[in-house]
């Protein structure tokens, strides 16, 4: 029995030491051809920390025959998708956090408002070439590609990619292939290829911020390449986004799960605190500490509750509450979502100046905060939301609409402007704001 | 003597007949001094030869046509018959009859058969003259001047141009000469295009040309090359890519070699998109009974430069120009030539920044030949001088050396004249800088199963070095911590277990 038993293991030992030879020879081969034809990819490899832990090319690469996506090329079975689940292979936990972050859901949005107007009033490509981009496509097989992949979900590195094994984003949309570069990940351009622009502006806010002003001021002595990079200690000349969101404090180690240290949600119409809010801004105030006392960091959270509540309270929570009364009513002749102009107005106070407004407050951008948010949010609410709802001359919209202009925040329309000016003064109309300084308001 | 003095006079007749015996009698004076001189080694150069071998037996026929005519209008003008204007013309003694004919004809009869002699061995000189590179390569200057140049450099240097362009027998010459004749007329008037396009289908059956010198028995094996390619930083470090090729013979223990492709058992067919016959619509292989074909699932003809019109397109077999299309009229790269010469010692690494500044100063960009030969200097010592300052003094002669090695280069590859720069004429042997061996081996070239052409490097090379530091790196032993470990050890198998 014993002698049975170390022959097989004798045997078991010379078949994974052939197999493995051979799964040698093949990544030579595979480097031999793309040293050639795609050089410049073979450098970014052979420069990376994968190349000097001898992680070549089909330990990504390689694919089980019954793989939907695997491909027999020069002799291997390959595919080209590397999903999380085989980046998870080595970097486990880093795959566990990713695949409980939001970002990892980010490609399940096919059903969602973004998803529909994409579809409806722009068109598929827009879909692909837009949304998908960033919020990762449904990756589909075409036996007919050459690797099995659909060129309408090829290339795609969104980052909520729902991938063929059933796993759930793109861990390239952050590590761009195939440097996979540590220093490249922590940059806020990392971040940039999605979190810009009219409807979340978070690389420009940063940018006005002075924690983008002091990035951009001392990039080079950050040691964004260092392998250990603890805030405070590894560097300290500003924080990018990485920093705040997901690296390394004294206290806390690295998180691939991003939303650990967000306490508000500002994403929809109406900002609410995210589950376990208490611990989230507790992990975010401990980056925060390294650079700043806790009264400078109280304050900063006080300004910013405040201006989510100011935003939820005095245009949000009215301007959701006039949208549903209209859809509920079927106001306006067209009878699809988006296909009245009142729901273009409120969608863009909220999904875009309102979002504006939120993240230039959490990040410090007045600018952002103010003109591009709630200035425009306000001014849209009442020149072109209102005048746009009482066109209908709806006896029930017409009634919320009196009451909302009764009320406190903005009875200031039917004022005197002496009157108003001397309640600023006094001090007045600040005080009606008094209890919006903290995260639960009234 | 005064017989030929007379019979002279005679048939100067007016200003045609004196001409045509001037002409004639000095072309046939020229002609006997010149070869007189040619065969005491005297004269040597080869431009003698157009005036010796080609004027001068023109000139001597245009005289012996003007001779009869002038003799025609002077008949014309006097109205009287001929043998009256021969009594006139000649004193009585050599009109009188006598056995063996007039002295007259007798002097005629002479002289034409010197003539006929003279033409005779005129026409083979010239004949023989225009077999020769000089004739082909300078007659025609400067529309030949490139490929005259660039096939002085060649391996087949001491290969006559005519044999391989005009072949043997009478059909060959007389249709070298007839076309020719269209040559001349098109180089008279300047009706040739600029540059010379390739002229890939008039070019002799390979199994004609090549194969006398190059036949398929004595191909040998595997062939070892070691390409140097030096850097743009100050040292110029150098790397090496040497590459196994496996050429050998294309049949018995050699079959699966590049050399496969014109064996005697393998029929390889092609349908050409373009006239120079740079896309490929399909190709199949014949052996035997197999035939196998794969079809380009990619082609677009509106991308295709100088497409053939679908009633011109014809199947071609491959031969040994389909690859080796620059056999002989090879002209380099820039880079590549700047490489070759400094491996070769020709331009110094004692310079800083050698490669860069030669590759610099081949590159500006000149208007004509001499612009370009000064500014190849201006280039070269102006960036020392200015650089360097006083340490420039002692680089004076590698300098010297530079600017007349890049000045050779230019001048062996870059024809202003006749629109000839860099790359106008691609090579299909390999695939470094054209598509060559990937016309056919690609990735799009599939056939009914949708399997591509083999396309894999080490199909047609071992590689023992590429951009390595050492000359054969990968029959080096690997580093345990290379990163591209897998690959070394890959190709020193390959070359290890293929090598032939």
């Amino acid at each position: 029995m014993k002698r049975t038993l170390i022959a097989v293991s004798v045997l078991a030992l010379l078949l994974s030491g052939a197999a493995l030879a051979a799964q040698d020879g093949v990544a030579g081969k595979c480097m031999t051809c793309h040293k050639e034809k795609s050089l410049g990819l073979y450098n970014q490899w052979y420069n990376s920390e994968h190349a000097k832990h001898n992680v070549t090319c089909l330990d990504c690469h390689h694919a089980d025959k019954a793989d939907v996506d695997a491909f027999q090329h020069e002799g291997a079975w390959i595919a080209t998708l590397v999903t999380p689940k085989d980046c998870g292979v080595c970097h486990e936990k880093e795959t566990k956090e990713v695949t409980a972050s939001y970002h990892a859901h980010a490609g399940e949005i096919l059903d969602s408002k973004d998803a529909y107007l994409a579809h409806a009033a722009g068109g598929n490509p827009v879909a692909i070439a837009g949304c998908e981009s960033c919020h990762g496509s449904k990756v589909k097989i075409d036996p007919n590609s050459p690797n099995k992949l659909s060129r309408l979900s090829w290339p795609n590195s969104g980052i909520g990619r729902l991938n063929p094994d059933g796993s759930k984003g793109s861990c390239t949309a952050c590590h761009t292939r195939h440097a996979f570069s540590i220093k490249q990940a922590r940059q806020p351009e990392a971040c940039s290829k999605c979190h810009l622009g009219p409807d979340h502006p978070q690389k420009e806010v940063y940018e006005e911020s002075k924690h983008g002003n002091a990035y951009y001021t001392h990039t080079d002595e950050m040691n964004l390449d260092a392998k250990r990079w603890v805030v405070g200690v590894d560097y300290y000349e500003a924080p990018t986004c990485a920093t705040c969101h997901m690296s390394a404090t004294s206290k806390q180690p690295v998180t691939h799960d991003v939303g650990q240290r967000i306490s508000w949600t500002l994403r929809p119409p109406i900002s609410v605190t995210k589950d376990n809010w208490k611990v989230k801004r507790k992990n975010m105030q401990d980056v925060c500490l390294n650079c700043h006392g806790q009264v400078f960091v109280d304050g900063h959270y006080a300004q910013f509750d405040g201006l989510v509540n100011l935003y939820n309270e005095k245009f949000a929570k009215p301007g959701l509450a006039l949208y549903k009364k209209a859809k509920e009513k079927k106001l306006g002749d067209g009878t699809a979502n988006f296909s009245n102009k009142y729901e273009w107005i409120w969608w863009e106070i909220w999904h875009h100046e309102g979002r504006r407004a939120r993240h230039g407050a959490a990040m410090m951008a007045p600018d952002y905060t103010w003109w591009h948010g709630i200035y425009e949010v306000a001014q849209h609410f009442y020149f072109k939301y209102i005048p746009e709802l009482r066109k209908f001359n709806d006896p029930d919209i017409n009634k919320m609409i009196d009451e909302i202009l009764a009320d406190p925040y903005h009875e200031w329309l039917n004022r005197p402007t002496a009157d108003i000016k001397a309640d600023i003064k006094s001090g007045k109309t600040q005080a009606m704001y008094e209890d919006m300084y903290q995260v639960n308001t009234k | 003597m005064k017989r030929f003095q007379l019979f002279i006079r005679g048939i100067s007749t007016n200003w045609t007949g004196t001409l045509g015996v001037v002409f004639t009698t000095s072309a046939f004076l020229l002609f006997v001094i010149f070869e007189l001189l040619h065969v005491a080694g005297i004269l040597t150069n080869s431009y003698v030869g157009l005036i010796s071998y080609m004027a001068l037996p023109a000139l001597f026929i245009v005289g012996l046509i003007l001779i009869p005519l002038g003799w025609w209008q002077f008949r014309r003008a006097a109205g009287h018959s001929t043998s009256e204007l021969l009594t006139q013309r000649f004193p009585d003694d050599m009109t009188k009859a006598k056995r063996l004919g007039s002295s007259l004809l007798g002097t005629f009869v002479l002289l034409t058969l010197v003539n006929i002699l003279f033409l005779g061995v005129g026409g083979a000189r010239m004949l023989h003259f225009m077999d020769g590179p000089e004739f082909c390569g300078t007659a025609c200057h400067p529309i030949m001047e490139p490929e005259w140049v660039a096939y002085q450099n060649s391996p087949h240097a001491h290969v006559r141009c005519v044999d391989c362009h005009v072949g043997e027998g009478a059909g060959a010459l007389v249709d070298a000469k007839l076309n020719g004749l269209w040559q001349v007329i098109s180089s008279t008037f300047d009706l040739y295009e600029k540059p010379i396009p390739t002229p890939v289908h008039q070019l002799r059956p390979a199994r004609e040309t090549c194969e006398k010198c190059h036949w398929p028995d004595k191909f040998y094996g595997d062939r070892i090359k070691t390409f140097a390619k030096f850097g743009m930083d100050e040292a110029s470090t150098p790397s090496f890519s040497t590459l196994a090729l496996k050429v050998g013979a294309g049949t018995g223990e050699h079959a699966g070699t590049i050399h496969w492709h014109i064996a005697e058992a393998n029929e390889v067919r092609y349908l050409a998109a373009d006239e120079q016959r740079m896309v490929v619509e399909w190709v199949e292989v014949r052996r035997g009974d197999e035939f196998h074909r794969f079809t380009n699932r990619v082609l677009d003809l509106t991308t295709v430069n100088h497409p053939v019109a679908a009633e011109n397109k014809a199947m071609r077999s491959m031969d040994c120009v389909d690859c080796h299309n620059r056999a002989t009229h090879i002209y380099k790269d820039p880079e590549s030539a700047v490489d070759e010469a400094i491996a070769a010692g020709r331009i110094s690494r004692d310079l800083p920044f050698a490669k860069r500044t030669a590759l610099g100063a081949l590159l500006g960009n000149y208007r004509d030949k001499d612009d370009a030969l000064q500014g190849i200097d201006r280039s070269v010592r102006g960036y020392y001088n200015r650089t360097y300052g006083a340490r420039a003094v002692a680089m004076g002669s590698d300098m010297e050396q530079m600017v007349g090695e890049l000045q050779a280069i230019y001048s062996r590859n870059i024809f202003p004249a006749m629109n000839v720069e860099w790359n106008t004429y691609p090579s299909h042997l390999g695939h470094q800088d054209q598509a060559g061996c990937f016309r056919c081996h690609n990735r799009d070239m599939v056939d009914e199963q949708g399997k591509a052409v083999p396309y894999d490097c080490t199909l047609c090379h071992s590689i023992l070095a590429q951009d390595s530091p050492e000359r054969f790196r990968f029959l080096m032993p690997a580093g345990e911590k290379d990163p591209d470990r897998k690959m070394h050890l890959y190709l020193q198998q390959e070359f290890l277990g293929s090598s032939q």
